[in-house]
């Protein structure tokens, strides 16, 4: 890793409350430019919500937290006109078409209308949606929708990705298309944070491998290091292996018994 | 895009709006959007049909402008407040009580969903605008459809105000209008506020939903209580201010008028007019300040509900247990009366109907007791107007097919149901006992008091027809199975089958009255109606379904 070159993340010592109970127990992490972070852990572990901080979506967290230079905390904005963000749940105004919805994106990280209109549209026909521009988004299906998202995430040609399964409901080509994306973009210097639950692909895309697992970073480091260090062979052995999950087949077999009473 | 005229009249303040720090490019840009998106919304009360395909771009209605004529209707019909005689406080006070609720469920069962947009935290909070910027472009939304609205209600009465009573009146008006709406925007907010802290999402929605029925049956009552008002309600009568009355806020809003135009120095008015101006300039300094604890709690809508766990549903089982039918009809009975007390889309088309149902048998006897007085009803055979009441059960047979999540019936098709019939006749029996039977019970409460006891078989006679006439009305329509359609989907062509179906009713309340002529005639008509239904309950549901199906 690069160490002279400057941190475009950095956390240290982040903790979240929700009701009691914490979500987050102290993370320290520091990301540098080009890298694809593959960010996973178990549901509730936590991943959510560190991209929401990092976004300033939720507040009321412990601990220092700067993206690009700044902090969520103190009130200027400015650093998300370098972000782009697709979240888990596909939440988009469904009523107005994507061209309408990508134009007024557009508008809102600072663009001028008529370019972003044109950028969109050019963007969309790649992704073989330039049919559908002037149709209502919710009639799409949830592949197009992602589509969609990830446009919208990319419009204004960002610096830092945040992606939360940005591959849910698209079909093997544009699975194909959208990876091959990510790396071009972060050969180009951009920055991807990418949280998923499916370990093939975190595996072979990341250049570095986050797991979180209880509110804290479990591993850290490229999937060769995390293969040395728990002398497994696939990420998803490393993920069951880490976050002290074995007993897969037990369940299984439990299930399987339910099931066959009857 | 198109350029809303409303948004061009608010270009004239960006100067004021870029003095208080607010990014205006970028608000009107999502003004723009959201006035868009507004157009695209229907209204809860107007049930629109609408092709949920693609080629609806082309004719662009603004859905929420075609809705504003309800309340213009509204409007006009409370302007005789303003022409009866100048009893100021009295008619005022009556014209800004209706005023205000309609302002207020027009905002929370059309307008909830702006200002609970949760789409927004990820959509717009991820963007480089500053919270000030989202925060006025969100007031000023409101802003733009409260001028809507209170135009609509108030144009007329305005009108009418300043060619009855003068430049003042008008002027006073206005600005009590004004100050009107600053109250129930802040009270809407501040009301989600304390719903959301203590409680959490699915009970607001619960609340919105219930505001929105209530909306429904207040629009489609409405006339006809206020035009009864002006018989019933007395124009010359003194009014007292009282020291309570500093309670009932749209006196506040009446008093001004005593104060500014009759010159009445009473102190209570006074305090009321000092009331009407304070609270809601009050109102606003609290809505601001508590604005970021409704966004932070606006969350709790997308989180899970906590919804009563198994205590629930105990009467559910109970009645289950007793029906005298199959183990089938036991699984769709129950989940019929799930479906029904849970999904608010349902609930919004459907107990409307069990609200006008309710109120439709007194309509017509209001008429009988004006002219006679409530004694003489004893006696007569006006009670049959009870029948009025189940012109409910052809609409919930209908509209027992409709879902919002209509898609989920796939799993009728996945699973070996061997008889359809069953499923109808478990879910027809819920929507029997759970939407209809309070209905019935409550009506015959009230008649039982009207008529007095002795129409008791008669209303036992009333209960086993509703059970035919369900058959019949299950029969007359397609046979469709429970929650299968989404509700954009209900045809016109259902809508006709209802008219034969209404007739029938009729037939069935004029048998009834030529039982009374009998002696013994309605304990006849009780039996006959007994074996009728033994007969049609258990062979024509099968039956009906079978050739349905077949043909």
């Amino acid at each position: 890793m690069n160490e002279a070159v400057q941190p475009l993340i950095s956390i240290r010592e982040l903790r979240m409350k929700f009701e009691d109970k914490y979500v987050l127990n102290g993370i320290d992490l520091d990301v540098y430019p080009g890298q694809i972070i593959g960010y996973i852990g178990p549901n509730g572990a936590g991943k959510s919500t560190t991209v929401k901080i990092m976004l300033g979506l939720v507040d009321g967290y412990d601990g220092e937290v700067s993206v690009l230079g700044q902090s969520p905390k103190n009130g200027d904005v400015e650093y998300k006109r370098r972000i782009g963000y697709v979240p888990e749940i596909a939440e988009l105004y469904d009523t107005l078409t994507a061209r309408e919805y990508l134009t007024f994106i557009g508008e809102l990280y600072g663009m001028k209308s008529q370019d972003a209109e044109t950028k969109a549209r050019r963007l969309l026909e790649q992704l073989g949606l330039g049919h559908v521009l002037d149709t209502r988004i919710a009639t799409y299906s949830k592949g197009m929708k992602q589509k969609v998202l990830i446009t919208s995430s990319l419009l204004h040609n960002p610096d830092i990705l945040f992606l939360d399964e940005p591959l849910s409901g698209l079909d093997a080509n544009s699975v194909m298309v959208i990876k091959e994306l990510m790396s071009i973009l972060a050969a180009n210097g951009k920055t991807i944070f990418y949280s998923s639950h499916i370990m093939e692909v975190v595996e072979k895309i990341s250049s570095r491998i986050i797991l979180l697992d209880d509110g804290r970073i479990v591993a850290d480091g490229t999937f060769e290091e995390l293969k040395d260090r728990s002398q497994e062979g696939s990420l998803e052995q490393i993920f069951n292996q880490l976050t002290g999950f074995n007993e897969h087949r037990a369940i299984a077999e439990q299930f399987v018994n339910i099931v066959q009473e009857v | 895009m198109r350029n809303y005229k409303s948004l061009i009249v608010l270009d004239r303040f960006r100067g004021w709006f870029e003095k208080a720090g607010v990014d205006y490019t970028v608000m009107r840009h999502i003004l723009q959007v959201k006035l868009m998106m507004d157009a695209r919304r229907v209204p809860s009360f107007l049930n629109k049909r609408k092709k949920a395909g693609a080629q609806q771009e082309t004719k662009e209605s603004n859905n929420f402008l075609s809705s504003l004529w309800i309340y213009a209707i509204f409007g006009a019909f409370s302007t005789p407040f303003i022409l009866l005689g100048d009893n100021y406080i009295f008619q005022m006070s009556l014209l800004f009580g209706i005023f205000m609720f309609m302002t207020l469920t027009a905002l929370i069962s059309d307008f909830s969903s702006v200002l609970l947009d949760i789409r927004d935290r990820n959509i717009l909070g991820t963007k480089p605008i500053s919270r000030k910027t989202i925060s006025m472009a969100k007031t000023m939304h409101i802003f733009i459809y409260m001028v809507f609205l209170t135009g609509a209600i108030g144009l007329l009465p305005l009108v009418v105000g300043l060619v009855r009573h003068g430049v003042l009146f008008f002027v006073v008006f206005l600005l009590t209008l004004i100050l009107m709406d600053l109250l129930v925007v802040v009270l809407t907010a501040l009301l989600y506020l304390a719903v959301l802290k203590f409680f959490d999402g699915e009970k607001l929605k619960d609340m919105i939903n219930y505001v929105q029925i209530g909306l429904t049956v207040g629009i489609t009552l409405g006339y006809q209580v206020l035009i009864r008002l002006f018989d019933i309600v007395e124009f010359n009568v003194t009014f007292q201010p009282k020291w309570w009355q500093i309670f009932i806020p749209p006196i506040w809003f009446g008093a001004p008028f005593e104060v500014f135009l009759h010159g009445s120095r009473d102190s209570l008015y006074i305090v009321f007019t000092l009331l009407a101006l304070l609270i809601p300039i009050a109102a606003i300094l609290i809505y601001v300040k508590l604005m970021p604890s409704l966004e932070r709690n606006l969350q709790k809508l997308a989180d899970p509900g906590k919804r009563g766990g198994k205590g629930r549903g105990k009467w559910k089982e109970r009645i289950s247990a007793m029906l005298p039918v199959g183990p089938q009809e036991k699984a769709f009975f129950r989940f019929t009366w799930t479906m029904i007390g849970h999904e608010r889309e349902f609930k919004l088309k459907v107990y409307p109907s069990l609200g006008f149902s309710l109120i439709f048998p007194f309509i017509f006897l209001f008429t009988q007791i004006n002219q006679m007085g409530f004694q003489a009803l004893r006696g007569t055979k006006l009670y049959l107007f009870i029948y009025f009441c189940a012109l409910l059960v052809p609409t919930v047979v209908m509209m027992l097919r409709y879902s919002g999540k209509y898609k989920a019936a796939w799993i009728y098709e996945a699973t070996p149901i061997a008889e359809p019939s069953a499923f109808h006749r478990g879910a027809i029996l819920a929507a029997l006992l759970r939407l209809v039977l309070p209905v019935y019970l409550l009506e015959c409460v009230l008649f039982v008091f009207l008529f007095g006891a002795a129409i008791i078989p008669d209303l036992i006679v009333f209960a086993l027809s509703i059970m035919f006439y369900t058959v019949l009305s299950f029969a007359g329509l397609s046979k469709v199975l429970p929650f299968s359609m989404p509700f954009e989907a209900a045809q016109q062509s259902e809508g006709m089958k209802m008219i034969p179906l209404m007739m029938l009713l009729g037939v069935l309340a004029l048998i009834h009255l030529g039982a009374t002529f009998i002696p013994y005639g309605v304990y006849i008509y009780l039996v006959l109606l007994l074996i009728i239904n033994w007969i049609t309950w258990s062979k024509l549901f099968s039956s009906a379904v079978k050739r349905e199906v077949s043909a």
